[in-house]
């Protein structure tokens, strides 16, 4: 039977307060396994992005409970959330997310340099995933410099770089042409039956819904359908 | 990296870098030149001070400088001498007689104070010889040669070769004595007091008028080697009680001209805190504007596992950086700045403050100690205005931040 690698027990989240308070999320059960390549779909303002910050622990859950790789998200504090996701988690936001005054090489060894990965181990593992991603030759090039895909596969090599449990991923493909983001699926999706790596995505793309193995459709903060493909 | 990566933000925006840096660094200027002229001002008052009569240190009988008394003259005089030849950092010394006294003239009378000196050794030691504005110096140790400053000499309408009658008390009898001199020269030092109403006159003579003759009052001394205060580096061991003699230096001789190089430290220190931390409330705005204008961007950097207490670090690097610049720029500046007046002072001549006139113009001078310590007060400010944006950036929430985006 396949890991679970997190576990959402009847999470609520609210906004605000009183006659403002606006419930983005409502009894949310859900288990991610490991190697699962899922999209939480739905539409605008259905919890999508909350649900997807409470998986990581960038957000707090009003009540319930989130396990990821098997540690409560609740019970660490700050600095231990952030040691956490640079050791287990991968993020990929919407475009243009890489830090700017830093290149393509240590955008993406960034994450390893606070892991403290010796110098020779991360140099091999990010020119594996520059020659992955078609992004040799690039190295040395500020975000300002590359095209929006191509900033999208540096997001995705420092994501995947440091060998995380799982990759969330926010409309990883928002701002980009539909053959760009294609590809960038293509190779998520390579990454994921070659490496088992487990991808989880919040996202309205129809392309991402196609390729997804699972689909979890969010309304009004309800998980209301569940269904693997 | 957290510091690569402070380097790089802080060039992101370069004029408002500069303009940054150029606002520490212009402080760091100030309070290096008003450092540097204070000690300059400082060294000049003490040098005058010094030169002109007091030297660096003198040695008394117990109680003559309080009664001034002709009779309270430096016990065991031998062995006093001995000690100050043994000491290899005494660069001359001066034994004098001072006494209260009348001088007479034809053109009326004034007190004064008269010192018996050795022309030779006094050279060594004040600046008598290089005053002299007619006439000379003194010549001999003995003999009827007097000098005296021009405006005692204005007031009695003295003119060179004139005859003098001194009169004061001798020490044996406390009987009024007299003796004739015939002036010699008229100095000019700038000093008031001494030009209105001291005469020297040769030691011997004035020995043998008070019947003092082996005694002295005084000693005065001067040190070759001296700390940037004008103090001795290795001064005489201080007398014991038993000898009944003192021996106190110039700081002692005149605490408040010491007083006012203390009272200068003291204010320059209130005066640099009170600029340094005008600059630093600026630094805190402009790091607080650089912090929210990348307010995404710190969302990002903590939401891929930066601690927080590694993101604050990235703010207080790109404070540590921003000194570093304005310290370089600034000390730059403050070296260009003090090497023009260096080269040009600033004219103070005749001007008196504290019972020391300036006879020379007043001329930058440094003191190492403060050149390390005034780029390090500017560094620690400029840190201590980047505590709290490092604070906000600690506590701030990524998810927060994230919202921040800029579209």
């Amino acid at each position: 039977m396949e890991e679970t690698v997190i576990v959402a027990h009847k999470i609520f989240k609210a906004f605000g307060e009183g006659e403002t308070e606006i419930q983005a999320l409502r009894n949310v059960d859900l288990g991610i396994k490991r190697g699962d390549f899922a999209a939480i779909v739905g539409p605008s303002g259905s919890g999508k992005t909350t649900l997807l910050n409470i998986l990581c622990g960038l957000d707090n859950v009003s009540s319930g409970e989130i396990k990821v790789s098997g540690r409560s998200l609740q019970e660490m504090s700050g600095s231990e959330l952030a040691q956490f996701r640079r050791e287990h988690i991968g993020l990929v936001f919407q475009a243009y997310n890489l830090i700017p005054v830093l290149t393509v090489l240590e955008n993406i060894e960034y994450v390893m340099l606070l892991q403290h990965v010796p110098a020779a181990d991360r140099k091999e593992r990010v020119h594996t995933f520059l020659a992955e991603l078609g992004l040799e030759g690039k190295e040395n090039k500020f975000p300002a410099e590359l095209s929006g895909g191509q900033q999208q596969r540096v997001a995705i090599a420092r994501a995947m770089v440091s060998k995380p449990d799982i990759i969330l991923a926010d409309e990883p493909t928002a701002n980009l042409d539909s053959e760009t983001g294609g590809q960038l699926l293509e190779m998520m999706r390579k990454f994921n039956e070659e490496l088992k790596m487990t991808f989880v995505f919040s996202t309205h793309d129809p392309q991402i819904m196609e390729r997804a193995k699972r689909l979890i459709t969010l309304t009004d903060g309800r998980i209301v359908s569940d269904e693997l493909k | 990296m957290l510091l690569k990566l402070a380097w790089r933000n802080l060039w992101r925006n370069r004029t408002r870098t500069w303009l940054s840096a150029l606002v520490i660094a212009i402080g760091l200027v100030a309070m290096i030149f008003m450092d540097t002229m204070m000690v300059g001002m400082n060294t000049n008052m003490v040098k005058n001070a010094t030169d002109s009569l007091m030297g660096h240190a003198q040695m008394h009988a117990l109680g003559f400088r309080d009664e001034q008394d002709v009779k309270l003259t430096i016990n065991d005089l031998d062995q006093a001498l001995l000690q100050l030849e043994k000491h290899p950092d005494l660069k001359a010394r001066s034994l004098r007689i001072v006494t209260q006294s009348m001088l007479s003239s034809s053109g009326g009378g004034e007190p004064v104070l008269s010192l018996g000196v050795d022309p030779e050794e006094e050279q060594l030691l004040s600046k008598f010889d290089e005053a002299i504005i007619e006439g000379e110096y003194l010549d001999s140790v003995s003999g009827q040669k007097l000098i005296l400053g021009w405006k005692l000499a204005e007031k009695l309408e003295l003119g060179l070769g004139d005859r003098l009658v001194l009169t004061a008390a001798d020490a044996e009898s406390g009987e009024m004595v007299q003796e004739l001199f015939r002036l010699s020269g008229i100095f000019k030092t700038g000093e008031e007091k001494m030009d209105a109403s001291m005469v020297l006159v040769a030691r011997k003579t004035l020995q043998s008028m008070l019947k003092l003759e082996g005694r002295i009052h005084q000693i005065a001394l001067r040190y070759s080697k001296l700390t940037q205060d004008g103090t001795p580096v290795n001064p005489l061991k201080k007398p014991d009680d038993s000898s009944k003699n003192e021996l106190l230096l110039w700081t002692e001789l005149m605490p408040s001209l010491y007083m006012i190089s203390q009272m200068t430290d003291l204010s320059m220190a209130i005066m640099g805190t009170i600029l340094f931390l005008i600059i630093a409330l600026g630094i805190t705005n402009t790091l607080l504007m650089g912090l929210y204008e990348r307010m995404f961007e710190f969302g990002v950097i903590k939401s891929i596992g930066t601690t927080p207490w590694q993101a604050a670090r990235i703010m207080l690097f790109e404070a540590v950086c921003l000194g570093f610049v304005s310290i370089i720029v600034g000390l730059i500046l403050a070296l260009f700045v003090t090497a023009l007046f260096v080269n040009y002072g600033i004219d103070y001549t005749g001007i008196e403050f504290s019972g020391v006139t300036f006879q020379e113009k007043i001329y930058p001078s440094y003191k190492w100690s403060r050149l390390v310590l005034y780029p390090f007060m500017s560094l620690g400010f400029t840190l201590l205005a980047s505590l709290y944006p490092a604070f906000k950036l600690w506590k701030m929430l990524p998810v927060e931040a994230l919202r921040k985006r800029k579209f």
